[in-house]
């Protein structure tokens, strides 16, 4: 078969990405390995290869991905200046006499902590420290407490302004070019981060209320494992000054998210309206000098070029897979199968599912969306809906045991009291929930089309 | 002397990636202008709109080398973390050796022509009173490629020692 050669290259990079070097160059080189004993016996045609230096200077040039920085030094400048912490804390007084109460401010925290959640690790591992070892102080079921703070620490990715959006959207928005070019149509139409962000919004809103309601369910039926906290007199006096430390953070994370749902600014202008915004709440805080502020600058630069390092390394990986015909390969197996597009995209779906195992959400962005993407839109196939279908499906797997991402980086800085099988009884009930919003949103596409198709038309 | 190579390599890569790290919080405060600029007073300038993106091409294409040596980029780490020091070691020589070296080599090669091609005629921005260092953008990705080899280098030599110290106090 012409592409098996592809084939054989995906599962070589497979097997170099387990030795653990870092993936991008992992990426990089095997393709190259391959693309050099391809040009030997003849099978590789040398100019797939001079495309490449065009391509890295398509990602110096690229708009779009500037949003990436802005966001991880907002990001960056809120967890550095523990307004997360704050937030997390004022939370759980405002809800903490409530049974459960701690767990929905867990959740509610780690939804509007998105825009520094880029990788999940951080927010998994930033929400075990801070909240876990309180939770299970106040005698919540061990298992309750990893399992909420597991599925909200990857709610981070599917809620705008994630990065992860932002380079999927990009990822997707080119793909759909390709995709009607293929076709024939030479005035595409595009899809846009903003599309995304739009497309992503009632989705995570359900998601957010479904865990809410389960774990209300749990507070109702098993008071036990999730005990309020004991009354304390001052309670009332206390409500003002929460509602003050609540209140700026909330107004920063809804400016941005305002602005770019809004259609008012593009991602990166809202981005570096946030970034400014949470500078300005550090200062206010007065937790930024000069020290505080090169550790911001640091982090962000670190974040932004692993990133994109990861998109280089990806690029020279799918010119090699393209050369070797991989693409048509792919293609070829994808219609081919029964079903139609419903199989297609199921077969794809699972694909990424494993595939979140071993990679992070970001090398699945880079690496496996530009190659399936573009096959699945010119079957017809609505963007925003399939993006979305990508978060979630992702966010899914990063759960799931025994391998999901999130479970490992709440072992990491669990405590040896819990019991690793309790971390995973924890986040079955969310798994299930995850699974059901995919299986709606898989029957009502117009959950996720439906907000972006009112507000850019 | 190795270990002097080994600290003039990694003291290079930082010192440039401290410097670019800077431009994070200038590229901030750049476009905070330019959409203040644009929605107060419906001004705007390519030039400053394409500075931005200078900035965040020498942000990140110049301090990768740097975050190889932080160990910040993204492993698969399921075996690795298992590893023992030495274990580690091994898979950073052999990842150093042979995907890092021939990847930077290969991408200075490769876009050699492609650079010097721009340089010919100093390549300028395709936008009118756009920045016309086209030229100098493009001479990022050959740089990328030599601080990351020179930082392979690095890793292999540090890996090197690690290997063939003795373990101490056993």
């Amino acid at each position: 078969m012409e592409g098996s050669i592809a084939l054989w290259m995906f599962g070589a990079v497979f097997i170099v990405l387990l030795m653990g070097y870092p993936v991008a160059i992992s990426l990089a080189g095997t393709a190259l390995a391959f693309a050099f004993a391809g040009q030997y016996v003849g099978t590789f045609d040398e100019s797939f290869l001079e495309a490449l230096p065009n391509r890295l200077f398509g990602i110096i040039e690229n708009d779009t991905l500037i949003a990436v920085p802005l966001f991880v030094f907002m990001g960056v400048m809120l967890e550095k200046s523990n307004v997360a912490e704050d937030l997390l804390e004022n939370m759980s007084k405002l809800f903490g006499s409530l049974p459960g109460g701690l767990g929905f401010s867990v959740i509610l925290v780690g939804m509007l902590m998105a825009a520094s959640t880029g990788i999940v690790g951080a927010t998994v591992v930033t929400m075990g420290l801070l909240s876990l070892p309180t939770m299970l102080k106040r005698n919540y079921d061990p298992a309750l407490a990893c399992g909420t703070i597991c599925a909200s620490g990857t709610l981070g990715q599917i809620i705008p302004p994630s990065i992860v959006l932002v380079l999927l959207g990009d990822v997707i928005s080119s793909a759909y070019q390709q995709a009607q070019l293929d076709m024939g149509i030479f005035s595409p139409e595009t899809v846009s981060v903003g599309d995304l962000f739009a497309g992503a919004l009632i989705p995570g809103l359900i998601l957010v209320t479904l865990y809410m309601l389960y774990l209300a369910g749990i507070a109702f039926f098993k008071p036990a494992a999730c005990p309020p906290r004991p009354k304390q007199s001052n309670d009332q006096s206390l409500l003002l000054d929460l509602l003050k430390g609540l209140f700026p953070p909330l107004l920063l994370i809804m400016a941005v998210l305002g602005s770019i749902i809004g259609g008012i600014a593009t991602p990166t202008e809202a981005a570096s309206v946030g970034a400014v915004g949470a500078t300005l709440l550090a200062l206010i805080k007065k937790r930024l000098n000069i020290t505080q502020l090169k550790s911001v600058c640091q982090s962000t630069t670190q974040v932004t070029s692993m990133v994109f390092f990861i998109l280089i390394g990806a690029s020279l990986f799918s010119l090699v897979f393209r050369g070797f015909g991989g693409d048509e390969l792919i293609e070829e197996l994808l219609s081919d199968l029964p079903g139609g597009v419903f199989g297609a995209m199921l077969v794809v779906m699972l694909v990424m599912f494993l595939l979140g195992f071993v990679l992070d959400f970001i090398e699945i962005t880079f690496v496996v969306v530009p190659i399936v993407a573009p096959i699945l839109l010119a079957m017809g196939i609505d963007p925003v809906w399939l993006g979305i279908m990508i978060a979630l499906n992702l966010q899914t797997s990063f759960l799931t045991p025994p391998f999901g991402f999130a479970l490992f980086y709440l072992r990491g800085v669990a405590p040896a009291s819990i019991k690793t099988s309790q971390i995973y009884r924890g986040v079955i009930p969310f798994i299930l929930i995850q699974l059901l919003l995919l299986g709606v949103l898989a029957a009502w596409p117009n959950l996720a089309t439906w907000l972006p198709s009112v507000i850019y038309g | 002397m190795l270990k002097r190579i080994i600290h003039f390599i990694d003291r290079t890569n930082h010192a440039i990636s401290s410097a670019v790290s800077w431009l994070t919080a200038l590229m901030v405060v750049t476009m905070f202008g330019i959409v203040v600029c644009r929605y107060a007073f419906n001004i705007g300038s390519i030039a400053i709109q394409e500075s931005i993106t200078y900035m965040h091409a020498l942000v990140f294409m110049l301090a990768i080398a740097h975050t190889l040596k932080i160990n910040g980029h993204v492993r698969v780490d399921i075996v690795y973390q298992r590893l023992s020091e030495k274990g580690q070691a091994i898979v950073n020589i052999l990842g150093s050796v042979f995907l890092l070296l021939p990847v930077s080599i290969f991408i200075i090669y490769i876009s050699w022509d492609y650079v010097s091609s721009s340089w010919s005629y100093y390549e300028g921005s395709r936008e009118a009173g756009g920045l016309d260092g086209v030229f100098l953008l493009k001479s990022l990705i050959p740089g990328m490629a030599f601080l990351l080899l020179l930082q392979g280098l690095s890793e292999v030599l540090k890996s090197i020692d690690k290997l063939l110290d003795k373990p101490h106090g056993r």
